[in-house]
């Protein structure tokens, strides 16, 4: 039984609409992940090194065993925050005589097959290898890597269980976060607990005895068992999906009434993305990326072209992680724009609403930044207008070569519905146009001005925007069959 | 006030829509009829644009629906849920769909009163989102929104399909109702021969893209209907 439902799920693969067109994208992905492993190895390769400068009057192994348990926890933070459920259609299967036993194992079985499962081997077994075989402690080693072996599965199918039961009763996630909380809080500034000096412990003693590994062990295989009970139980249709009812937390929004029928859309469109989980989790990683200035400027006033980096990311992240999958979020419904009194201007100029909203609202949030030195609070000035002038622009002229649905109830966290060639590409123009204009600039004038160039650039888009909104327009009903087609065959 | 020329629409080299030449007059009630396949779907969206015909032209009051967007002014449609926005609830759905025709909101209240024998309760202030209604609930809402902005043509794709018994029969009389009273252009797709011819003057007959029956309405349409598909089998 579980060999059909692979070949179900492989042909579901191969035969989804989507599976020509994403090859591409497949590539491109699976080298990103290739190159992420190869990173990881080489990472664990040279740790004994790395451990060694850090402690220098510890073994690597000491070290490496007072810090194992930090990254189980931080793993399992991780995965909280990107791990998704396992995908299986059960609902097909549900009603045949198919043993609920063959389906809940076929759904634990298939979520192992996760980068996370193999990260914590590709981070740990180069090391071990050197530090413990190379040194003829083989058993130890074995211990070693079945002990983490037991960890990964702990924490695998505690964050799925722990997903579910959010799923059903957000209060675990309450409680999740509260306890860890308090265990960091105890550790760091109470030091009242130290994972520390635990994980030293368990993990030394697990060295000296080999047998103790069985202890891991069987704390994963328990959590997979919990896990496997609880699904059993809850294999319903009603029961796996959270209950909604609305709440009507957004309600009309009134100062976006005197822009008339676009004023309408975009508001329509601000609650597209409150009520929808997967715009409403780009929103959220917009909002994270406000901390992205702290990489670069505590270190003092940065080079010109980081604040130009910086300034573009911080103030058009919404621009650029909403507006590349530009119109897919209404794929779902784009029949009815098309057919209802909708002018396809009032349809753009709703985009530029969006994109101004957003966009002042991060500009708003990084003005902080100016603690760190005016130019900082320049270039973002100077970036924000051309965001709004151009990067929305490019964007929405790439959104008219956009032809792929997206389930708005799903996740954004690799989640690859609705990507590309037109996100990879989108991307080139949206970074090294104003680098190129900058650059140019400063090398004739001098950095103020380059940086004043770039916002003058971008008031003069703003200006002659209908102009553009026009050009837009034309593209779009040209392009408009082949957009609403796209959307209908998922 | 719709006129088909030569129209043509086809799929990997089969003709899923071929219409020479048809007229559609101000006020009619058409029933649109035939098996699964017979393009009844794809004519719908050549009227509303959705799709680019091959040949010919679909003309709405002088005007090519693939070329203006002036029609969009008088005609309404419902041909499935992808015409609903389905993270918002009913309530806001119509008030979106009013303000296009700058309709306010207490108006859009004002006409919905009509129709709460239509939702039967099951519509209004149930605060939940389009997308957690039954099939059934979301073509009540669709139907409905196509009719509030008070069309003067409509288009509706089998909408008997997934209601339940009384409102098809409600359904049935509000169609009926609006064609007389309103002199509104209705065509109605349906696999139900009963309903369909009860409520239209003029029933086409499609199958495998070309209509090869226009018939008015009479007294023996039905069972000439009836004989027609049931050879088929």
């Amino acid at each position: 039984m579980n060999r059909a439902f692979f070949q179900h799920q492989w042909i579901a693969f191969w035969r989804s609409k989507n599976t020509g067109k994403s090859m591409a994208v497949s590539i491109v992905l699976g080298l990103t992940l290739l190159y992420f492993f190869a990173n990881l190895l080489v990472l664990s390769f040279f740790l004994d090194k790395i451990l060694e400068k850090v402690s220098p009057d510890r073994d690597a192994i000491e070290s490496f065993n007072a810090i194992l348990l930090y990254y189980f926890l931080v793993d399992l933070l991780m995965r909280f925050q990107l791990q998704e459920l396992p995908t299986l259609k059960v609902k097909p299967y549900l009603n045949l005589p198919v043993g609920r036993n063959k389906i809940v194992n076929y759904l634990s079985l298939t979520s192992l097959w996760s980068g996370f499962t193999l990260s914590p081997f590709l981070l740990t077994v180069p090391f071990l290898l050197k530090v413990l075989v190379f040194e003829g402690e083989g058993t130890a080693f074995l211990s070693m890597v079945v002990s983490i072996a037991g960890l990964t599965i702990f924490n695998h199918f505690f964050s799925l269980w722990l997903k579910r039961k959010i799923n059903m009763n957000a209060w675990f996630m309450v409680a999740f976060l509260v306890g860890l909380a308090l265990v960091i809080l105890g550790d760091f500034y109470l030091d009242a607990i130290s994972i520390s000096i635990v994980s030293r412990v368990a993990f030394n003693a697990i060295i000296e005895q080999p047998y103790l590994a069985i202890l891991p062990v069987l704390t994963g295989f328990a959590m997979f068992y919990a896990n496997q009970v609880f699904l059993k139980r809850n294999l319903y249709l009603d029961e796996l999906r959270k209950e909604r009812s609305t709440d009507n937390s957004v309600a009309d929004i009134p100062f976006l009434k005197q822009f008339g029928m676009a004023g309408e859309l975009a508001a329509l469109e601000i609650k597209l993305i409150l009520r929808n989980k997967r715009p409403r989790s780009t929103l959220i990683m917009s909002g994270f990326f406000m901390l992205y200035g702290l990489i670069f400027y505590p270190k003092g006033e940065p080079d010109g072209t980081i604040m130009i980096f910086a300034g573009l990311f911080m103030t058009g992240i919404f621009i650029i992680n909403y507006g590349q999958f530009m119109f897919s979020w209404q794929s779902s419904h784009f029949d009815g724009i098309l057919a209802n009194k909708i002018s396809a201007e009032d349809f753009f100029k709703s985009k530029f609403i969006i994109f101004t909203i957003f966009s002042s609202i991060t500009l708003l949030l990084t003005v902080p930044y100016v603690y760190f030195g005016w130019r900082i609070l320049l270039a973002h000035g100077m970036l924000y207008l051309w965001n709004i002038g151009v990067s929305s622009l490019i964007v929405l002229a790439f959104a008219n070569w956009n032809y792929k649905y997206i389930d708005l109830s799903k996740g954004s966290s690799f989640n690859w519905e609705g990507v590309g060639a037109s996100q990879f590409i989108v991307g080139l123009p949206l970074f090294l146009i104003p680098l190129f204009i900058y650059m140019l600039t400063k090398w004739i004038l001098n950095p103020v001005a380059a940086m004043l160039m770039i916002g003058f650039i971008g008031l003069v888009f703003i200006v002659s925007r209908t102009f553009w909104i026009n050009k837009l327009v034309n593209s779009f009903k040209a392009k408009r069959y082949t957009i609403a087609e796209g959307f209908r065959n998922h | 006030m719709i006129q088909i020329k030569s129209l043509i629409k086809s799929y990997g080299g089969i003709a899923v829509v071929d219409i020479p030449e048809l007229l559609i007059n101000k006020g009619e009630t058409i029933g649109l009829v035939g098996n699964n396949g017979a393009g009844k779907t794809t004519l719908f969206r050549l009227m509303l644009d959705l799709i680019r015909a091959d040949e010919g032209e679909i003309i709405s009051k002088d005007e090519n629906v693939a070329e203006g967007e002036k029609w969009k002014h008088y005609t309404t449609s419902f041909l499935d849920e992808g015409f609903l926005i389905e993270y918002l609830t009913p309530e806001e759905y119509f008030y979106f769909i009013g303000s296009l025709h700058g309709i306010g909101k207490a108006q859009v209240d004002a006409e919905l009163v009509n129709y709460s024998d239509f939702f039967n309760g099951e519509i209004l202030d149930r605060k939940k989102y389009i997308r957690d209604l039954s099939k059934g609930n979301q073509c009540k809402v669709g139907v409905v929104a196509a009719l509030l902005q008070s069309p003067e043509m409509l288009l509706l794709d089998e909408p008997f399909a997934n209601i339940d018994p009384s409102t098809q029969i409600r359904l049935k009389n509000l169609i009926k109702q609006i064609s007389t009273e309103k002199q509104i252009t209705t065509i109605i797709s349906s696999h139900d021969l009963n309903h369909v011819t009860e409520v239209s003057e003029r029933i086409l007959l499609m199958e495998k893209g070309k209509i090869i029956k226009d018939i008015q309405t009479g007294t023996n349409t039905l069972s000439e209907l009836e004989e027609y598909f049931s050879v088929m089998q």
